[in-house]
């Protein structure tokens, strides 16, 4: 089974998206922020990672970043899952290395699509 | 602290309609809804002068229904999520924003536990993103007439006897549900 890493500091964000993709047959880890995330990437290394970009701590941007810099996690997907929808902020996404973006409220049939996509 | 909400001259007033979220830190503007089932979740951040208000139908979408497209935000996951994210994106924190809750009232007697509902899921919104609830004026059998000046935290709440039907849905965001892979 794929795993995903879920990173948002919105708890009941990240029992949506876990519900959501757990259904569709994916098993979902979770982290509170970037900086959860990297330490939880430390000893695992999911499939994919669906990112908020507003965090405490190191947020989605910071995270993308961090990942690149890593070989490991170089060319891991990276979906970023945010109510954010100026381009200016997707472009600096894409340009840190984001495989995808997806503007919340999400479409938890659309969502998994991409998952699946970026996953296969 | 919010407190009750003064009339003052000059004032832009702006609608909250189901589905929709406003922050803002404009002085003059008021932010007003009408509330029957429906909650709304006003937000302040009093180190920034800045607050916000929600306007939601259920706390989740009934099975099958969370796909259409302009569904999404009129459901409390969504437009809770929606209004702490822009109070985050302004530079509000979790630790330093306070919370009211408004509406729920239980108007019909073959939809009684609906305004119920929605006020436990904001309640345990909030509790499960540590925000602090600090006044509430949630349930009954009446409607509720909501104000708020963003920029003071300041709040009016009226209950009104009349038939008053929760604000029509607002426009969905053009974006919401956007999948763009690079």
């Amino acid at each position: 089974m794929k795993q995903i890493l879920a990173v948002d500091d919105s708890m009941s964000m990240r029992m949506l998206l876990r519900a959501s993709l757990t259904a569709a047959g994916f098993k979902v880890e979770e982290a509170e922020d970037g900086r959860a995330a990297l330490e939880w990437l430390d000893n695992n290394s999911p499939t994919l990672v669906i990112t908020d970009i507003n965090m405490p701590r190191l947020d989605g941007f910071g995270l993308i970043a961090e990942l690149r810099a890593r070989d490991r996690f170089r060319d891991i997907p990276v979906l970023v899952l945010t109510t954010e929808s100026s381009p200016e902020k997707k472009a600096r996404a894409r340009e840190a290395g984001a495989t995808g973006w997806i503007v919340k409220p999400f479409d938890p049939e659309k969502l998994a699509a991409a998952v699946r996509r970026v996953t296969h | 602290m919010l407190s009750a909400l003064a009339t003052e001259p000059r004032t832009r007033r702006h609608t909250i309609m189901q589905g929709e979220s406003e922050v803002s830190s404009d002085q003059r503007m008021v932010l007003s809804t009408v509330l029957g089932s429906c909650i709304a979740c006003c937000l302040f951040d009093p180190t920034l002068a800045l607050g916000g208000m929600n306007h939601f139908l259920l706390p989740t979408p009934p099975e099958g229904r969370g796909e259409d497209r302009g569904e999404a935000e009129r459901y409390g996951i969504y437009a809770m999520e929606v209004l702490v994210n822009a109070m985050l994106t302004r530079g509000a924190s979790r630790a330093t924003m306070r919370a009211h809750l408004y509406g729920g009232a239980n108007l019909h007697e073959g939809m009684r536990a609906i305004g119920s509902k929605n006020a436990q899921f904001a309640r345990d919104f909030l509790a499960a993103d540590r925000i602090q609830l600090v006044r509430e004026d949630t349930g009954g059998v009446l409607a509720r007439r909501l104000e708020l000046q963003p920029a003071s935290g300041r709040v009016r709440c009226r209950h009104v006897a009349e038939h008053v039907p929760d604000g029509r849905p607002a426009a969905p965001p053009p974006s919401s549900g956007h999948v763009e892979l690079f």
